[in-house]
């Protein structure tokens, strides 16, 4: 349709009569009138954004295979019993850390054997966090052999079991881990291993197995993330080097615990059981905090706002909620159940929920207001920590390699001083855990039929892709809308100019500006695209300074400044200054509207692929980038216009331009909340520096700002460079 | 001066710049992206084709190699060679490096021969007041700097595919055409049809450029003047044979010669015989030429490896029942051939544009298309410079262009790497790409009526209801 849709647009010059096609004219008059559509867009973009909770929607469970709840549980109080034998054990080992550090892995190890499974250590050491700017584009997300000289007391020893299913072929598996601080175990952490056990020991006896399942008792001495982490990575890519073997032999004496049994514990070997079908990650948390029911938190967000297939969640909630009688709970944001805001607005869409239902009672749409706000700030918390990028637990190392996995978090009722509660806590539990095993046991294929883009408002509603891509879609509208019309009115206005020219002077001189007059966009995007160079140069700096390792934070703030306004200056240099080469006629506003165009049009492309990679990350940054484009107008020309408009319009400039520069949005925020006295530039470099540790898409937000305040000078800001550098990051963060 | 100069710095960056990436094979990985490299092109691929070949075995067991033996024979050893310290395929690098640079020096050339043919018939029209306007820009200048500095055209070469070769030959063949070097041409055109079918159409514009010579406005401007300037002898009102001396004598209205094209066909067929006497020498013990033909030429026709890539068929054929298979490989193949001929007759007095216009289209259309097509056809486009200078959506393409290649790697990524998308989401950039693509051939709007092309509107509203039959049979967009 569209070649013929251009022809009648060509046409039209030459025949004034004939009339565009409709859709042509639609575009007319959004250009016409692009700054009230864009106005009206946006708005309806915050407000759709706002009515999120009320479009949530019951969750179900999608796969038919799954069928939870369709067996009795078969975990006994005998199976339990057993259990808290461990819990005893554990808790009775009066050591010192270092004795502990062996002899719990040991304990387990044991246990683990009596119940009949296969049995290994995995030792591994914590890894540095390193930024490889250049391994976005590589395949392996095991970021080169760099192998550093580790004592053998540094060592950490996970310790995994594996059950061979009975009915299966052993291409699959499902993954429990229980990550417990070997150095000081708690009752907490006691209890969740002896709750694993519990299950563990009843899978080694069940017939109906059909995947293997591997229980890793994850020592967590240097975070639970990072031991998930290491077993994975071992897990999925072998390493054979000669090296690391000759290490193992040296510190076998004193790395390994000493193993009384017959049968050997392999440490040498990782022993596989196929590809993982879920994984499930388990806490007990004892906070002595009173409720009327046993309370389960389900933590789900993985690395750069990624989600486990909602089936997932489905299940356990399920279980969770119709067979054990669990109060459900996610994350939400504590500080929103008090906003005065929300509530306004929660009060206001149940007064037209009532006035609907009173006019015809088939129209539901109205939800209470208590409804409202809990939807909103378990919203919010979801979308900060997709938006963020950091993995909310140890989960998130499994969606690395594509694998569903959940963190379950398990608090009691009471605190649990005696047996009895010991006991019923570990059935109900142990139960729960079993049932969803059995689901995951019952698949026949990967999770897919669920969603895996969707934003949950409660443990049993969520938002799905189709619903809140519209809110996102309203707030980017404006971006193109805007452009082309800048564009537009860019060309009209020069044609005029020529126009004038052409009546004034000699036809002829102008000849070669006329014929070039629709590439001239072309120097404006140079400019862009030098600045978003420069975006990215500055974005890699770090990986420079770690070469460095010795400087504190706040020197290497300093010098990541620096740098980077010297790396602006040098390409100023290099690829010279964006103003230096403006033809004789063309008009600066001319000028400055098609860079603007140019840049708004680039954000909005930026803006739209972070929208698929991480769509909270974008939501978040459409808010902060739209009305920055939208508003950004050069200071030289705005002094034309009328005393009140000039201040408006520069106040307006350089206050968005402020919150959107990163480091002084983020001392302002943190001045904020913690007062003056502690804020320093050094806390900048800790913040972005834990974001780099995750590949956080968020990093690429911060830094190369700068110079949007500079623009907002001259009249253009970029907006979308961070999302540019951060899709890079985040594409092939596996 | 300063201009050429100019050019020369921008031409030693632009393989300066190359040189550089080529260190960091290993980390940009591009030998691995589906949109750099497909299965006729991939680097990877020959490799492991000419291991098969010194094991003595047949280099197309196995279906890993399909491409031609001959490449095999010059790309082979190279694959091979390596220096201590250097990545793999250095050499291999360095000779795309080369031939991309090849290539930009034919674009630049013919470039020339066009702006002084296009400046000789502007003079002969009495126009020189636009011809003075119109030399502001050296058009092959421009052209070959857009080859150059094209970041499709860099990926190529650094992501180990044999595209520039491919690219070189078929302007290799443009060139030889635009000069009037029947051998050359012949040479070109055999063997960048000998590597990937596609530029057999080709033969149109290249015996139209060897017959008519280069670009030139229609025929009917220059009867229309000559009729415009005898309309004032009125001896010649209205009698034919007057009309048609007059016109004889006053402009250059080139007849077609046969001379060149007669040649064209003879060193043609006598490269064809030789290119085939040297592949049945190559592969004597593993089939014959009758296996070559199979594994390339029929690779390319049956469209059998459906892994994807940027093009439109490898998920149509993946969603198409089997019995179907054959029409429908039947009516995409005959889709481009349907555009030939509408084409030659409407676009005849412009032979190179008439060639781009058929490399746009094969490189949409065709079973494996990757990015190093679109180069050499956004490259060919630069030569178009100053038709172009009133093109409307140049800001819209250039966006357009910009946001499929960076949606194409988020898309895979999503579908491939982290699993929450799928086909279907890589499957809409394909057609945005093709959506684009259709713009760039009907872009010539200040030259010559709207070039409508009435086949790829229809073929792509075919593959988007392709699409829709496979979102239904999936289930679940997401």
């Amino acid at each position: 349709m569209k070649p013929r849709m251009m022809a009648g647009s060509s046409g039209d010059t030459k025949n004034p009569k004939i009339k565009p096609r409709p859709i042509v004219r639609i575009g007319i008059f959004l250009i016409s009138h692009s700054i009230v559509v864009s106005l009206l867009c946006f708005a309806a973009g915050i407000v759709a954004l706002i009515l999120l909770p009320l479009f949530a929607k019951n969750t179900y469970i999608s796969e038919n295979a799954l069928m939870p709840g369709s067996a009795n549980s078969m975990l006994s109080s005998q199976d339990v019993k057993e259990a808290n034998k461990l819990v005893k054990d554990i808790i009775g080992l009066k050591l010192s850390s270092e004795e502990a550090r062996i002899e719990i892995p040991r304990l387990i190890a044991q246990h683990m054997a009596d119940a009949g499974s296969e049995v290994y250590y995995h030792k591994f050491h914590p890894q540095m966090s390193q930024f490889y700017p250049l391994h976005f584009f590589s395949g392996s997300p095991n970021s080169g052999n760099i192998k550093e000289n580790h004592s053998c007391v540094s060592h950490a020893i996970n310790t995994v079991g594996i059950i061979r299913a009975p009915r299966g072929d052993g291409k699959e598996a499902i993954v429990l881990v229980t990550p417990y601080n070997s150095e000081k175990v708690e009752l907490g952490e006691a209890l969740s291993l002896a709750l694993a056990y519990s299950i563990f020991s009843l899978l080694t006896r069940v017939t109906w197995l059909a995947k293997d399942v591997i229980w890793l008792a994850a020592d967590a001495r240097y975070g639970e993330y990072a031991s998930v982490t290491a077993w994975l990575r071992d897990y999925h890519i072998p390493q054979f080097s000669a090296l690391e073997k000759l290490d193992a032999d040296i510190c076998f004496e004193s790395g390994y615990p000493h193993e009384q049994n017959e049968n050997q514990i392999r440490t040498d070997v990782i022993s596989r059981a196929g590809t993982m079908a879920a994984g499930l990650v388990f806490k007990v948390v004892d906070k002595h905090k009173e409720t009327d029911k046993d309370t389960l938190s389900i933590y789900a967000e993985a690395s750069n706002g990624q989600m486990p297939n909602l089936d997932l969640i489905n299940i356990v909630n399920y279980l969770a909620v119709h067979r054990q009688g669990l109060r459900v709970k996610v994350e939400k944001l504590y500080f929103l159940l008090d906003s005065v805001f929300l509530k306004i607005v929660g009060d206001v869409l149940e007064t037209i929920g009532k006035v609907a239902r009173s006019l015809n009672a088939r129209w539901e749409f109205g939800i209470p207001v208590a409804d409202y706000i809990d939807g909103a700030a378990t919203l919010a918390s979801s979308m900060y920590h997709q938006a963020l990028g950091v993995p909310t637990g140890s989960h998130g190392a499994f969606r690395d390699y594509q694998v569903d996995a959940i963190t379950l978090e398990i608090s009691p009722k009471v605190s649990l001083n005696n047996e009895v509660r010991i006991l019923e806590f570990l059935l109900r539990g142990g139960r729960l855990i079993e049932g969803t095993i059995r689901s995951v046991n019952n698949l026949l294929e990967k999770f897919h039929q669920s969603f895996f883009l969707y934003f949950l408002t409660s443990p049993s509603k969520f938002v799905s892709v189709g619903v809140y891509m519209i809110a996102f879609g309203l707030l980017v509208v404006p971006l193109p809308i805007i452009a082309a019309s800048l564009y537009c009115d860019a060309n009209v206005l020069d044609s005029h100019c020529i126009k004038e020219q052409q009546k004034s002077g000699p036809a002829s001189t102008n000849e070669a500006g006329i014929a070039f007059q629709s590439w001239r966009w072309l120097h404006a995007a140079k400019v862009v695209l030098v600045i978003h160079l420069w975006g990215a140069i500055v974005s890699l700096l770090p990986y420079l300074m770690y070469q460095f390792p010795e400087m504190t934070p706040t020197t290497s703030m300093l010098s990541w400044g620096l740098l980077s306004i010297a790396s602006l200056l040098f390409l100023h240099q290099i690829l010279g200054s964006p103003y230096s080469c403006v033809t004789v006629n063309q008009s600066p506003n001319r000028e400055w509207a098609v860079l603007k165009s140019m840049m708004i049009a680039a954000a909005g492309i930026g803006l739209g692929l972070m929208s698929i990679i991480n769509f909270a990350t974008a939501q978040i940054g459409a808010l902060l980038i739209v009305p920055m484009c939208l508003m950004v107008h050069p200071l030289k020309h705005v002094y034309r216009a009328g005393r009140l408009r000039t201040l408006a319009v520069t106040a307006c400039n350089i206050s968005l331009g402020f919150i959107g520069f990163p480091p002084a949005a983020f001392l302002f925020l943190k001045a904020y909340s913690e007062g003056l006295g502690s804020v320093s530039a050094g806390d900048f470099w800790n913040w972005v520096e834990s974001l780099w540790a995750w590949n956080s898409a968020t990093y690429l937000y911060l830094g190369h700002e700068g110079y949007r305040l500079k623009h907002c000078r001259h009249g253009h800001c970029q907006g979308g460079q961070n999302q540019r550098a951060g899709e890079q990051n985040d594409r092939y963060r596996r | 001066m300063e201009k050429t100069r100019w050019f020369w710095v921008w031409v030693i960056t632009s393989l300066f710049f190359r040189l550089v990436l080529i260190y960091f094979p290993e980390n940009l990985n591009l030998g691995f992206r589906p949109e750099v490299a497909t299965p006729l092109t991939s680097l990877r691929r020959l490799a492991e084709g000419y291991w098969l070949k010194q094991s003595s075995m047949s280099p197309y067991a196995g279906s890993m190699y399909h491409g031609s033996p001959m490449l095999l024979s010059i790309l082979g050893p190279l694959t091979v060679k390596r220096i201590e310290g250097q990545p793999s395929h250095l050499m291999c690098s360095l000779l795309f490096v080369v031939a991309d640079l090849v290539t930009a020096m034919l674009i630049r050339a013919t470039g020339q021969t066009l702006q002084l043919a296009y400046s000789q018939s502007l003079r002969s029209l009495n126009l020189v007041s636009l011809l003075e306007s119109s030399e502001t820009l050296s058009a092959g200048d421009i052209a070959a700097l857009v080859y150059l500095w094209n970041p499709l055209t860099i990926i190529t070469c650094v992501g180990s595919s044999t595209s520039p070769i491919e690219n070189l030959l078929i302007v290799l063949s443009l060139y030889g055409a635009c000069l009037r070097i029947a051998p050359l041409a012949a040479f070109g055109w055999v063997l960048a049809m000998h590597l990937s079918l596609y530029p057999v159409i080709l033969i149109i514009p290249v015996i139209l450029l060897l017959g008519y010579g280069p670009d030139a406005p229609p025929r009917k401007l220059f009867l229309q003047k000559n009729s415009s300037e005898n309309g004032n002898s009125p001896s010649c009102h209205g009698n034919y044979p007057c009309n048609e001396v007059t016109s004889q004598e006053k402009l250059p209205l080139h007849p077609f010669l046969w001379r060149p094209v007669m040649h064209f066909m003879l060193w043609a067929s006598f490269w064809l015989f030789y290119v085939f006497v040297l592949c049945s020498i190559s592969l004597k013990q593993h089939g014959g030429l009758l296996e070559m033909l199979k594994r390339t030429h029929g690779f390319i026709l049956t469209m059998e490896d459906l892994s994807p890539n940027i093009g439109v068929l490898w998920y149509f054929f993946a969603e198409v029942f089997d019995f179907f298979r054959d029409f429908f490989l039947i009516v995409f193949h005959i889709n481009i051939l349907f555009m030939i001929l509408p084409l030659a007759i409407r676009l005849k007095h412009r032979p190179c544009f008439l060639a781009f216009v058929y490399i746009a289209i094969s490189s949409m259309l065709k079973s494996y298309p990757s990015v190093g097509d679109s180069a050499l056809y956004l490259g060919i486009l630069g030569l178009f410079i100053n038709e172009l200078a009133e093109m409307k959506f140049s800001f819209f393409l250039f966006c357009g262009y910009i946001g499929v290649s960076l949606l194409s790697p988020v898309m895979h990524n999503l579908w491939i790497w982290r699993g929450t998308g799928n086909a279907n989401f890589y499957f809409a950039t394909a057609i945005a790409y093709a959506c684009l693509q259709l713009f760039s051939p009907d872009m010539d709007k200040w030259h010559g009526p709207a070039l409508v092309c009435f086949c790829p509107p229809e073929s792509v509203f075919q593959l988007l209801q392709g699409w829709s039959m496979g979102l239904n049979r999936r289930g679940n967009l997401l």
